[in-house]
């Protein structure tokens, strides 16, 4: 039993302290939230400005344009694999680019924008066709009503599914070890190629990974809760 | 509800053939004609047992991990499994020794750690190094290592000293990752595979890639108008003298033996020199 603990203590040593490894990790965990920060607040900007030309109709009720714009972003995105994606706007699109976390954020924020702007839609469809209606008869343009009736409110609706958005997001940054960026997984891949053991490094990993998503959703937790407050009167 | 169980059932158990599908593939085929489930349950147990526990030399099959990103001693043949001079190689040590050879193609940083568990020895174009002889045992060496760097044609890098401080594109856990680590205020690029480094290279991020002579040579034969190389051994840049060899599992003495009395014999009836012939210098 002291030889196993031994040899725990021995691997744990090797993977976080020797040369001062910690360090790697939080400079890791620091490109990782980086990159999901960026990415989530471009994601969910593009998700509202797709949701609304995806809904946008022509005066005759037809689709717009906009809509079918809309709609063939959404269908590249959501029917390609992000590695891909990655190594398209890393090799091809933005080759010229030294920044490898701006290359990143731009391909996770609009591969994320894609998924957002469906759960944006389904929030807008969810609010009662009434309020627009009662909206619009106050004197209201479709787009006030929109923003300071629909909006707020479609918001409320979709904080449960963007929370998975964010989440599924912060993960799947851990492909940007396939361009040689370091990440939290990336580090834990370079130091078990340093000491080659395997074990500590990657339970490491996840544990931070875990510790992370967990504070994630205990804050999206706080905000629907803080946002319901006007629902019981 | 019955049928929804039976084929639940059967999804399960043909994903327990899936997953020993790469370990004896005999032992499948048997498999597939049992009726019994008692046998089938036996027998995926008995494959575990090879995968964990025993030996190529008790169970005859011998565990190869490779990472096929390494042209000309490892790489993806057209018919889609590893080939190259390594994969030759390895199969005709695994003939000498009367084994049947399985070879795993797997990320190259993680096939120290693998060896042990998930397979029984490396070749992977692998350097004999200190750090990697804390963890691993090591064959006889069977090739002359020697580091290349690649810098663009108009490059002004010509030494080791123009080196420091710049960005040098590696493969992640090779010996050019482990050079760099040396190399005063250089930040290292670390790539799954050596020709995404050197396609970052032509892209302008990094400033040098450093990766092992034959990959190497395979490049700059490839981007001729682009890049050019240098011998790591030279004067100007002076990285040590290093071998390949076969990563074998720490303290397996018997094994140790057998692979080096195979390789020995290889050398002398001139096999090994054919397959130099044949993957190296054509």
């Amino acid at each position: 039993m002291n030889e196993w603990f031994a040899d725990v203590a021995y691997k744990f040593q090797i993977a976080f302290l020797d040369g001062d490894r910690w360090k790697l990790y939080i400079s890791g965990l620091g490109v990782t939230l980086q990159i999901s920060l960026f990415a989530a607040i471009l994601g969910v900007a593009i998700g509202i400005v797709v949701a609304l030309m995806k809904l946008s109709v022509k005066k005759d009720g037809s689709r717009s344009l906009w809509s079918v714009i809309a709609q063939i972003y959404i269908d590249v995105i959501r029917g390609t694999p992000s590695v891909l994606q990655l190594l398209i706007m890393w090799f091809i699109v933005m080759k010229g680019s030294k920044n490898g976390v701006l290359v990143a954020v731009l391909t996770f924020g609009i591969n994320s924008g894609a998924y957002v702007s469906e759960i944006m839609r389904a929030g807008i469809q969810a609010v009662d066709h009434g309020q627009m209606e009662a909206g619009r008869s106050l004197g209201l343009s479709k787009g006030q009503t929109m923003r300071y009736i629909i909006l707020p409110q479609a918001i409320k609706n979709v904080l449960p599914p963007i929370g998975n958005e964010f989440i599924v997001l912060l993960k799947e940054t851990a492909i940007v070890g396939y361009v040689s960026l370091s990440d939290l997984t990336r580090t834990a891949s370079q130091v078990s190629s340093r000491t080659f053991e395997a074990f500590m490094p990657l339970i490491g990993a996840a544990v931070v990974y875990f510790i992370i998503i967990k504070i994630l959703s205990k804050l999206i937790e706080l905000l629907e809760r803080r946002l319901r407050k006007g629902d019981h009167r | 509800m019955k049928k929804a169980a039976a084929l639940l059932l059967t999804v399960t158990m043909a994903m327990a053939f899936v997953g020993c599908g790469n370990t004896a593939e005999d032992a499948n085929t048997k498999n597939t004609d049992n009726e019994s489930n008692a046998e089938n349950v036996s027998d995926t147990e008995d494959l575990q047992g090879d995968l964990e526990g025993d030996g190529p030399l008790v169970d005859g099959v011998l565990n190869v991990g490779t990472n096929a990103e390494f042209p000309p001693f490892e790489f993806v043949g057209d018919d889609g499994e590893p080939d190259g001079f390594d994969m030759a190689l390895i199969k005709a040590i695994g003939e000498k020794m009367g084994v049947d050879v399985v070879v795993e193609n797997m990320e190259f940083d993680s096939l120290v750690a693998s060896i042990g568990s998930k397979i029984d020895v490396a070749i992977a174009g692998m350097t004999v190094t200190e750090e990697r002889k804390n963890a691993v045992d090591f064959s006889d060496d069977y090739y002359e290592a020697v580091q290349y760097v690649i810098v663009s044609a108009d490059s002004e890098i010509a030494s080791a000293k123009d080196l420091e401080g710049k960005t040098i594109g590696v493969q992640l856990g090779t010996t050019g990752d482990f050079i760099v680590e040396e190399i005063e205020g250089a930040t290292a690029a670390q790539y799954n595979k050596a020709v995404d480094a050197v396609n970052d290279l032509r892209n302008g991020r990094v400033d040098a890639v450093i990766i092992d002579k034959n990959p190497a040579q395979v490049f700059g034969e490839q981007f001729k108008d682009e890049v050019k190389l240098y011998d790591g051994e030279s004067a100007d840049f002076g990285f040590e003298k290093e071998f390949y060899a076969i990563a074998l599992p720490k303290g397996d003495e018997e094994l140790a033996k057998s692979i080096n009395d195979a390789l020995a014999e290889l050398k002398e009836d001139g096999t090994f020199d054919e397959l130099v012939t044949q993957y190296i210098e054509n």
